[in-house]
């Protein structure tokens, strides 16, 4: 009833206007006709009469703006007016507006980009059916405090077949393949998975099927699924692919279907198991005859229904707890099982970087706020005779200064469309810099989720911005507005909320200079980093002998040596060497534990090496420098006694204070894919080298003579002389094993140096946007320096005249406004260090070769700012000198 | 605090307003006067306050509007409550009385 009534009267408010204002107006009108009646009946002049009618009403325009307010719909009303006023009232101030739409553009669109990566990355769902249900399963080896290592086949059946809260259990291993028959050889990313892998992801193939049971377990005859990129590369997207043979490592395999465009196996960058892979196929061992203590795989999960991550935890410990029980190999190492939801996995590592710019561009967003306030200010003081007038004409307190918020709030609207261009700009620059960690991004459109951010933080920095003006001016005095003509003699107390808004800007500008500082020298300490070996001036490229021609160790054995003879007569070629597992590359890791000759029981598992097999002259060829004892020779085959180098870290921790030479270590080598459990005698010391962190030394590391320990997977090292180019033997080594074997693939090949920039690229990221960002809170607290002092001095100028008038000199003059920089920009340090001290904790884990409270990096940043506030200060204080006594006294 | 006591105020104006037209069609300036006949110049209604309170009530669909002519023959706006006015003005008469009650318990307890 109510309602009903309420809405027929909003719709005639809002239709049917003119003839509501007309009844307003005429009923005012009759009112006051009738009191003016009264009066000349109680015997007053008709003058008198009136003037008393108008006074007993309390003015007729103020009763007619307070039935205004009281109708239905008044605030739509209002809204409207105010936003057509904002308008044309920003309209006649281009310069103002322009300067603060554009502020707010820069912040808002910083955010904008900023939190797209953001949605991405660590928002958006990812792109597989009912994604939340997925988990990485981890198993750790407690005794040698390794939580994430890969499975044993052994353990993803016996999970699979003990669980219940898991609905499925799948595994995976990525390597290289080589697909020839039809066209060029070609190394691929080949991902060995069981059945079930594809069909967990809930993405159906866009052609064919994906791999069933019945194919699994065959090394022979296999089926494989292609991913859509290889399918339309190799194939030129041609449906008929599927069906047709190809050979993989010598073996035929039939291709049974193609994923769809998009798809892709998105997990975390310790797994070993990278984006892109372009082969699906089954394992081709049967996973439950391979020894249960060799851990290669990682596996994948799906929740049974009505399971949690929590309830599976439970479960997988349970089962941890059993296998550890009836298995001596899961016993002795301390098996555990971790049960992490994929999504989290997958953006582990970018995460704390992501959270940490999207504070900073935060920081940012409020810096613009503040300058866009003080700008309001500045404004609101000059249109104080304005809004004095508006005031005397019957606008409430409450009226005005909602008219102030929808001025900043249109302010803000405008920045944030203009704010959108500006993010879809600064995305296409973030994209370009994006690391692979972050390759998961693709370049879309405007989500309705960063849509909706962008609108909101419109809403709530024409809010900030709009708060402080539109109080300052509801709480001022209308008749000294007036009175004043809009030029304020009151300084001191007048700029009080511009001060303090400056000091803000100082505060947050300096932490995000002091973080952005922090990245920096973290990036330079990175780029600086030694790896352990000289990159410069070495060329790689990888092949991998498998099937076909390679069926066993002596073939292979044959092609390394043959090719490393070759390779070495190159012009120009210093030395040559190849290895199993290049420095940065994404293949998986191979590593193990080792142990002492006669060692005690329990030191069997309780330390692991990464393991790497190496061709003579690798160390050599790789600028690695043997510090004692020797490298490999060609003497180190099969017909010699089983050596291995090992690093200084491994030296070091097996036997402090000894010489490693001579004595003997428990490790793997590997015989017709086999890995057997061997003593070979230490012959050299190698400097450790960092394979995977450029921040951090890894495990220790075994190497062995590629000639008794033999790998399919070959990445060969070629040392330029002094003088040669290396880059120009990327023709020649193709050459050379094109002409030893047309159907070896030959891939990546790259310098090596741009293996170890590529390890920087993430830290790289961070740090260039983060420098942006803190070049631009420089210039918006600069900016808001400058617009403080010189609206002081332009304030102050009569004072000013005074002073110089009385002969001031134009020292003490400058001091006046320097003063005041001083105060704030000090002020605002001291804040700023303050919030330094107990914020920048939290980029730790960023962090390296730095610590978080960096002496240095505070100190520059607090000089770097303090130099921006003085540069700031220079233009006002000049002006103040200048300030010309006669004019500035008439001014008044 | 401020705001606690405009919407007494408001609500009682409302009520009173109602109470005044209960006796018939009134014009602004009448139902001023009759509120203040009513209470014994307890409330005298300014304009500025009466006015914006009648389109409220009109707006709720209480009290209609239409024009007329005054004792004077001045053309006047006239209210006069309507079905939904007489219930709403009951329903506010009945609610008062329990809060006025309550109060007054709550005055003579010690």
């Amino acid at each position: 009833m109510l309602l009903a009534a309420r809405v027929r009267s909003l719709a005639r408010n809002l239709f049917r206007r003119r003839r509501v204002e007309r009844d307003l107006t005429d009923e005012v009108a009759s009112a006051v006709e009738m009191l003016v009646d009264e009066n000349v009946a109680a015997g007053m002049s008709p003058e008198e009469a009136r003037r008393q009618a108008r006074i007993d009403l309390g003015g007729v325009t103020q009763v007619q703006e307070a039935v205004r307010e009281s109708r239905a719909g008044a605030g739509l009303e209002t809204f409207w007016q105010d936003f057509r006023y904002a308008l044309r009232m920003l309209g006649r101030s281009p310069g103002f507006s322009v300067v603060a739409v554009a502020t707010l553009a820069l912040g808002i669109g910083a955010n904008t980009a900023i939190f797209t990566v953001l949605d991405a990355t660590l928002i958006a769902p990812l792109p597989y059916a009912d994604p939340s249900r997925l988990v990485m399963l981890w198993t750790g080896y407690r005794e040698a405090r390794q939580p994430r290592v890969p499975a044993s086949g052994h353990e993803v059946l016996e999970i699979r077949r003990r669980s219940r809260e898991l609905a499925e259990v799948a595994g995976i291993w990525v390597g290289a393949g080589s697909l020839t028959g039809e066209g060029e050889p070609e190394r691929v990313r080949l991902g060995l998975t069981t059945a079930n892998f594809l069909p967990i992801f809930g993405v159906p193939p866009a052609l064919g099927r994906t791999l069933l049971a019945s194919d699994e377990g065959s090394a022979g005859d296999r089926s494989v699924v292609l991913s859509d990129r290889f399918w339309r590369r190799r194939f030129g997207g041609d449906p008929a692919a599927v069906g047709k043979a190809v050979r993989i490592d010598g073996g035929l395999a039939t291709i049974v279907g193609v994923m769809p465009a998009g798809f892709d196996v998105l997990f975390a960058g310790d797994s070993s198991v990278p984006p892109g892979i372009e082969i699906f196929t089954t394992f081709g061992q049967d996973l439950s005859a391979m020894p249960r203590d060799m851990g290669w795989i990682r596996m994948v999960a799906r929740l049974a229904p009505g399971a949690t991550a929590a309830s599976a935890q439970a479960e997988v410990s349970a089962i941890a707890d059993r296998l550890r029980a009836e298995f001596a190999e899961y016993a002795t190492p301390g098996l555990e099982l971790q049960v992490v939801p994929l999504h989290a996995d997958a953006v582990r590592d970018v995460r704390p970087a992501l959270l940490a710019l999207f504070a900073g561009v935060g920081l940012v967003v409020l810096i613009a706020c503040a300058n866009v306030a003080n700008l309001l200010l500045a404004r609101a003081t000059r249109r104080e005779k304005e809004i004095g007038l508006r005031a005397a004409l019957g606008a409430s307190r409450g009226r005005i200064a909602r008219q102030l918020l929808t001025e900043s709030l249109v302010l803000s609207g405008l920045g944030a469309l203009l704010g959108l261009i500006v993010g879809r700009v600064g995305l296409s620059a973030l994209l370009a810099l994006r690391p692979a960690s972050l390759s998961r991004l693709a370049p879309t459109g405007l989500s309705g989720t960063v849509l909706a951010f962008t609108l909101l933080l419109a809403g709530a920095t024409g809010l900030i911005c709009g708060i402080a003006p539109a109080v300052a001016a509801s709480r001022r005095d209308l008749s000294r507005a007036l009175q004043e003509g809009g030029r304020g003699a009151s300084v001191g107390g007048r700029t009080r909320p511009q001060r303090v808004l400056v000091f803000a800007e100082v505060a947050l500008g300096f932490l995000l200079l002091v973080g952005a500082g922090l990245l920096v020298r973290t990036f330079v300490a990175l780029s600086g980093a030694d790896p352990g070996f000289r990159p410069e001036g070495t060329l790689t490229f990888q092949v991998s002998a498998q099937g076909g021609r390679y069926p066993d160790d002596a073939s292979r054995r044959r092609l390394a040596k043959t090719l490393s003879e070759k390779l070495a007569a190159l012009p120009g070629v210093a030395a040559v060497g190849a290895v199993s597992h290049l420095p940065f590359d994404d293949y998986p890791n191979w590593y193990e534990y080792y142990w002492r000759e006669g060692a005690p029981e329990s030191e069997k598992n309780s330390a692991m090496a990464d393991h790497r097999a190496v061709l003579p002259g690798f160390f050599e060829s790789l600028g690695a420098d043997v510090t004692h004892g020797r490298s490999f020779t060609d003497g180190d085959d099969a017909g010699h006694p089983n050596v291995i180098v090992v690093d200084e870290t491994l030296a070091k921790r097996t036997w402090p204070g000894e010489d490693p030479i001579g004595k003997r270590l428990h490790v793997s080598f590997i015989h017709e894919g086999s890995f057997d459990s061997t003593l070979a005698e230490v012959v050299g010391v190698v400097r450790h080298v960092r394979y995977r962190d450029l921040g951090a030394d890894g495990r220790g590391q075994v190497y062995v003579p590629y000639l008794q320990s033999v790998r399919p997977e070959l990445a060969f090292t070629l040392r330029a002389a002094r003088g040669a180019d290396a880059r120009t033997f990327a023709t020649s080594a193709r050459g050379v094993v094109a002409r030893l074997d047309p159907d070896l693939a030959v891939s990546k090949v790259r310098l090596l140096e741009d293996y170890v920039r590529q390890a920087s690229t993430a830290a790289r990221f961070t740090t260039v946007i983060a420098a942006a960002l803190a070049i631009l809170a420089l210039l918006l607290a600069g900016i808001g320096i400058y617009g403080i002092l010189a609206y002081t001095v332009a304030q102050r100028s009569g004072e000013i005249g005074v002073r110089v008038a009385l002969g001031g000199r134009p020292r003490d003059i400058v001091w006046l406004v320097l003063r005041q920089t001083v105060g704030l920009v000090g002020a605002g340090l001291a804040a700023g260090l303050v919030g330094a001290l107990l914020m920048t904790r939290l980029l730790q884990k960023l962090l390296y070769g730095v610590g978080p409270r960096d002496f240095g990096t505070l100190a520059a940043a607090a000089a770097v700012l303090a130099a921006v506030g003085l540069a700031a200060a220079l233009v006002p204080a000049r002006r103040a000198v200048r300030v010309d006594p006669i004019t500035a006294l008439r001014g008044d | 605090m401020a705001s606690e006591k405009a919407d007494l105020l408001q609500g009682t104006l409302d009520l009173l307003v109602l109470k005044a037209l209960a006796g018939g069609p009134l014009h602004g300036l009448g139902v001023s006067r009759r509120i203040g006949l009513i209470t014994r110049g307890a409330f005298d209604v300014k304009p500025g306050s009466l006015f914006p309170a009648l389109n409220r009530l009109e707006e709720n669909g209480w009290v209609a509007a239409s024009w007329g002519r005054s004792e004077n023959n001045r053309r006047a706006r006239f209210y006069t409550l309507t079905k939904a006015g007489q219930r709403q003005l009951a329903a506010e008469a009945r609610e008062w009385g329990r809060v006025a009650a309550a109060i007054g318990l709550a005055l003579e307890s010690t």
